[in-house]
């Protein structure tokens, strides 16, 4: 199964450039080309993807490369250092007490996630709780408790409260022993004013201490509008970029980021608890251009 | 050239054509069809266009986008084919099978058909086939208790062709006209769980295997359209959460690369927002910006 030969034509391209003393404008203008097409191939939002593009092309035109570079290494760092740039390192987490909300799309994985991130915060010493306030989706209260179950975490929901600020707000009092409260909330998008302003006051009685966008790694151009809407509602301090483990390259957190002026928190890569990681720019820019590590390459530099 | 002039028409530039052709893919682009898919498209209208002879009063601008209308709609209109009549007239009971990855909203997509075929006078049947995932068993229920329909769930763990043959045996015993399906989602890069999807195919041998997919997925919607397809042949596919984004780019290519119809449109998460597929308002909505 060959679903991913992506990159391979940026890795071609930059080849060329194998041996080359000098770069030509010409040269420049190729990379950018394939680099552009590498990301919006990955959903790199179409305007992000000029704007980075723009910039490095000015760079690798105008900035000198340190003597001993060659002009293929010296590109390939001003392209790794400028989607650095832009994705961020990850979302700055103290492993100390706090409440952490979830929101997102329909069938993002917020529920999933909900589970691993208690999972993750138990195996660093904290003692986890999630609650459970979505009162639309059949059967989330039974998803999410057999998730808790799985991650062996604290938990609470009403199957029987069909208003989620009073899960919230029981649920807050029910977990007081928890030292990180992960609320989970129904999916929604910022089309629908009625969601919206439902997780406004589910907000609102919670005061998380954070909020983290759950995006689909396979969600297209919308990221951008999406995100920026769940912004102007509640604020986002972080993203949690799912399904991984599939081909999608989760390029629209970029635009995510972007519109909240945020970072990224964790990755996603399967359906079980410990299907989690922290979020760590160099693999998931290599992923993103569909080349090996870029890190290491730009570490020679 | 003095000829045509004379005729008020004008040969198109292959520049001028170019431009107009680079902002079309970026257009397509922003609406999440994929880049090969558009290309494709793309290439097809230049072929068409190159050396064409215009109207000196329309633009080379309006004639690309027209020519790019009609390639869209050749491509999203393809394999159109009468659903409800293909249900009604088929031997009972019926039996259709829902696949597609995590999320997209399989399970949903069945409770809302369960309804539509129950105003059209058809009786169903909801077969769990998602002995995986936490709570699957339990979603079901819940929207087969709210419309008041059987449904058939084996215990987390088994087999899923065993709940769907199940399902069948009961549909047959009790004279129920459909059968559907539900699978558990996955990735099409789990090799294990497509297996179990070509499994379940050749076992159950459906009456049609319809691949869900949603508006808001981006570039990604070929290569899971094109996996699921070759694991258990799709007959159609629909498209949910089109309410969370009206544009829905990922339609074309899930269409261009499986050849088969769009049949439905998801548009909330009530049981009547469910709209049979319209192949000239999307072609409307990508242009409309
Ligand atoms: N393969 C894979 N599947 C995932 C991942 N995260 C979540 N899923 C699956 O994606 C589907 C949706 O996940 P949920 O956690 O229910 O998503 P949600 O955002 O809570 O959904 P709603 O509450 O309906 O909005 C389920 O089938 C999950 O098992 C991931 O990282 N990889
Ligand atoms: N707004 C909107 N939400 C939808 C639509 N279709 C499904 N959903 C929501 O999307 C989420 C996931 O739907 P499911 O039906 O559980 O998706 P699934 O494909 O069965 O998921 P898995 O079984 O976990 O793979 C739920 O919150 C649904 O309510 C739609 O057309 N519009
Ligand atoms: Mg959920
Ligand atoms: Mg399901």
């Amino acid at each position: 199964m060959v679903l991913d030969n992506l990159g391979s034509s940026l890795r071609g391209t930059l080849d060329n450039l194998r041996g080359k003393s000098r770069i030509s404008e010409e040269d420049i203008e190729d990379i950018v080309k394939e680099i552009q097409r590498s990301l919006l191939q990955a959903d790199v939002d179409v305007a992000l993807v000029q704007e980075l593009s723009d910039n490095i092309e000015t760079r690798a035109l105008e900035e000198e490369p340190p003597a001993g570079t060659t002009p293929r290494d010296w590109v390939l760092r001003i392209v790794y250092e400028e989607l650095v740039d832009m994705v961020g390192e990850s979302t700055d987490l103290p492993l100390e007490e706090q409440t952490i909300m979830l929101a997102g799309l329909y069938g993002s994985g917020k529920t999933t996630t909900a589970a691993k991130m208690a999972w993750w915060f138990s195996t660093k010493g904290l003692r986890p709780a999630i609650i459970q306030t979505d009162t639309d989706r059949p059967g989330a209260y039974d998803q999410s408790k057999e998730m808790a179950d799985r991650a062996e975490v604290d938990f609470y929901g009403d199957p029987d409260e069909d208003d989620p600020v009073k899960i919230a707000r029981d649920g807050l009092e029910a977990t007081e022993e928890a030292d990180v409260r992960i609320v989970d909330t129904a999916g929604r998008d910022g089309l629908n004013e009625e969601l919206i302003e439902q997780i406004e006051r589910i907000e609102a009685e919670v005061k998380p201490d954070r909020n983290l966008l759950v995006l689909d790694a396979a969600m297209g151009q919308s990221a951008k509008s999406q995100a920026a809407d769940f912004q102007e509602a509640i604020g986002i301090d972080g993203v949690v970029i799912t399904k991984l483990d599939g081909t999608a390259k989760g390029g629209g957190a970029l635009a995510a980021v972007d519109e909240t002026d945020s970072t990224i928190a964790f990755l996603g890569s399967g359906e079980t608890v410990k299907d989690i990681e922290r979020f760590e720019p160099s693999g998931f820019i290599s992923r993103l251009l569909g080349m090996g590590d870029l890190k290491q390459l730009t570490e020679r530099v | 050239k003095a000829k045509i002039m004379a005729t008020g028409k004008t040969v198109i530039e292959e520049e001028d054509l170019q431009n107009h052709l680079d902002d079309l893919e970026l257009a397509l682009l922003s609406s999440d069809v994929e880049m090969s898919v558009a290309n494709e498209i793309l290439s097809g209208v230049e072929e068409n266009l190159t050396g064409e002879t215009r109207r000196r009063l329309s633009s080379t601008g309006n004639l690309v986008r027209d020519a790019l209308r009609e390639a869209l709609f050749d491509v999203i209109s393809v394999g159109q084919f009468d659903f409800d009549e293909r249900v009604q007239t088929a031997d009972k009971p019926v039996v259709i099978i829902f696949t597609g990855v995590n999320g997209v909203g399989k399970t949903t997509t069945i409770a809302k058909l369960s309804q539509y075929f129950e105003d059209r006078g058809l009786s169903t049947v909801l077969a769990n086939g998602d002995t995986y995932r936490a709570g699957a068993n339990e979603q079901l229920e819940k929207h087969a208790q709210n419309l008041g329909k059987k449904i058939i769930t084996h215990e987390q763990g088994s087999d899923p062709t065993a709940v769907v043959y199940d399902a069948v045996e009961y549909a047959k015993a009790n004279d129920v006209d459909v059968v559907l399906g539900d699978t558990a989602g996955r990735l099409h890069t789990s090799d294990d769980l497509m297996a179990q999807l070509a499994k379940i195919d050749r076992n159950i041998d459906p009456d049609m295997t319809l691949f869900v997919d949603e508006a808001v997925a981006g570039q990604d919607a070929v290569n899971r359209a094109r996996e699921f397809d070759d694991a258990a042949e799709i007959d159609g596919a629909i498209l949910t959460k089109a309410d969370a984004d009206p544009q829905g780019g990922a339609a074309i290519s899930v269409a261009h690369v499986t050849g088969k119809p769009i049949l439905f449109l998801g548009t909330g998460q009530g049981y009547d927002d469910l709209e049979s597929f319209d192949p000239e308002a999307i072609v409307d909505s990508l242009f409309d910006e």
